[in-house]
């Protein structure tokens, strides 16, 4: 089936080498090949230093590369940048506590120019879909840190953007909220059709949300796996105790070399 | 929920009446100690009685001044010095703070002199600002320019250099242009900041404004302070001037922080 759908991003050779405190190279991410469909739903699967952030901080331009490339719609990174094609969801919600939560989901819009009254409309249509709507004047600190993330989705997704990157946007929240919040991405992303690079350590939430899991292994960061997730949408909660869910979840933790992590 | 405000609420106000009263004993048992020490020609100490007394009394002690009048003939001049220098204080501090966030040389090159300005005492800074500027007036407003401008200037730089990373990360997905970053993030970001420095410069800028008026006389209260004491006009008048003083330093950090709050609505509780 991927022969006939459009790639999106592809990554050739990519890797990543820092410096460490005593000035030796480290190779956060090595030899990275990878090739992302357009609305495709994928995640970055590993442990904490597998280079998982590194390699989408790359698809970004907020890394440069040490070697190898990334091409996006045959652009750089760079150009999709300045052509505001990306959404950023950090871990953190990153909202801006002198702002109300319209004002903040408003923001990337006064920087792209829209007028006073598009941004407007659009933010409470974005608010809508992500639950907030009763909570627009409201200011960050006033609000949950569930809520708070929905805020930082529906930013991110205010500018219609063609790639939305997440760093572990779920991580901090709990359980109840997670799923929630999963449930909630899901429906956004087969509504507005985009492309979801979803960086996690969690086996489970990767399975769950993801087309496929890009399985990453560290010493050197590297892609060692990646994992078709064949389920069925749309996914019920449900589906986390079926057998095939759990038979992918070992497929996926098999997959990780290097052993102990 | 409410109860429980009010229960706050109430404990806030038990706690200021508390100390106040604790003030006022120790202050009254201090008086009848120095006052058995039989200072002439008056207690230094007075009750506070005596003091209130004198705010309300008639009495001349200064040419045709009453002890009330000639606080606040002089509370004027040092005020309006001391308000000026404040506020040139507070935009040239921002400006520097701005300044220094812009550029990290310059930030490296202008942080030692403030420093430096900075250590030198008042009292040393006071004779070399008249001489550089030739009048009186001025000087004590540059004084008071000075020393309200190193608290606001380095509490602002605070403020820009807290942004965390994350919200430059988020700006730069966005191509955000560098006069944004600033506008839509740093100033405000650094504006809480920005008010802590305000707050420590206010009452500096005051006290600077009283202590350069006793060494360079030319009226103000600090002018009244002095000869309050040396010739033992009225020591109400001194301690009239050391509460007012006080009073005037308290009024004014509350409407700095009225200010604050009526700009970011955000700090208000839900």
């Amino acid at each position: 089936m991927s022969e006939e759908r459009n790639i999106e991003i592809k990554t050739r050779q990519l890797g990543v080498t820092f410096k460490d405190n005593e000035g030796k190279d480290v190779a956060a991410l090595t030899g990275v090949n990878l090739e992302i469909y357009k609305g495709e739903f994928i995640t970055l699967l590993g442990p904490s230093g597998c280079g998982k952030t590194t390699l989408l901080r790359c698809i970004a331009d907020l890394q440069k590369p040490s070697e190898g490339d990334v091409h996006i719609q045959g652009m750089t990174p760079k150009e999709v940048r300045l052509q505001k094609k990306f959404g950023f969801v950090f871990q953190q919600p990153v909202l801006f506590d002198w702002r109300t939560v319209k004002k903040n989901v408003e923001l990337p819009m006064e920087i792209m120019g829209y007028s006073k009254g598009e941004r407007s409309d659009r933010a409470m249509e974005m608010l809508e879909m992500v639950g907030l709507k009763d909570f627009a004047n409201h200011y960050p600190n006033q609000l949950s840190g569930g809520m708070q993330q929905r805020a930082n989705i529906a930013r991110a997704f205010g500018l219609d953007p063609d790639i939305l990157l997440m760093d572990e946007p779920f991580s901090a929240l709990d359980e109840f909220t997670k799923e929630k919040l999963h449930e909630d991405l899901v429906r956004i992303w087969k509504a507005t059709n985009k492309t979801i690079l979803f960086v996690t350590h969690n086996i489970q939430e990767g399975v769950f949300l993801s087309d496929r899991v890009c399985v990453l292994s560290p010493h050197p960061g590297r892609l060692s796996a990646i994992v078709d997730i064949d389920i069925e949408r749309p996914r019920p909660v449900e589906v986390k105790e079926s057998t095939h869910f759990n038979e992918l979840v070992t497929k996926v933790r098999n997959s990780f070399e290097g052993g102990s992590v | 929920m409410r109860e429980k405000m009010l229960n706050i609420g109430n404990k806030k106000w038990f706690s200021a009446v508390f100390w106040i009263l604790l003030l006022l004993i120790i202050w009254e048992i201090s008086a009848i100690v120095v006052a058995n020490t039989k200072r002439i020609p008056e207690n230094i100490l007075p009750h506070l009685y005596q003091i209130i007394m004198a705010a309300f009394s008639g009495e001349k002690v200064s040419g045709e001044l009453s002890a009330s009048q000639a606080v606040l003939t002089s509370a004027g001049q040092t005020l309006l010095r001391g308000f000026l220098g404040f506020i040139l204080g507070g935009v040239i501090g921002f400006v520097f703070a701005l300044l220094m966030k812009m550029s990290n040389l310059l930030g490296k090159m202008l942080f030692p002199y403030l420093m430096l300005i900075q250590l030198i005492p008042v009292l040393g800074l006071a004779p070399i600002i008249l001489s550089i500027t030739g009048d009186i007036n001025v000087s004590r407003v540059v004084i008071a320019a000075i020393l309200s401008f190193y608290p606001v200037a380095t509490n602002t730089l605070y403020g820009f250099k807290s942004v965390e990373k994350e919200k430059y990360d988020l700006m730069y997905i966005y191509a955000a242009k560098k006069h944004e970053i600033y506008q839509k993030v740093l100033i405000p970001a650094a504006m809480p900041y920005f008010f802590i420095g305000l707050k420590i410069a206010a009452p500096m800028a005051v006290t600077a404004s009283i202590l350069v008026d006793t060494l360079q006389g030319d009226g103000g209260l600090g002018c009244l302070l002095s000869q309050s004491l040396k010739h033992a006009m009225s020591i109400y008048t001194f301690w009239l001037i050391v509460f007012f003083s006080a009073f005037i330093g308290i009024i004014i950090s509350k409407i700095i922080g009225l200010i604050e709050t009526a700009v970011s609505p955000w700090k208000r509780r839900p």
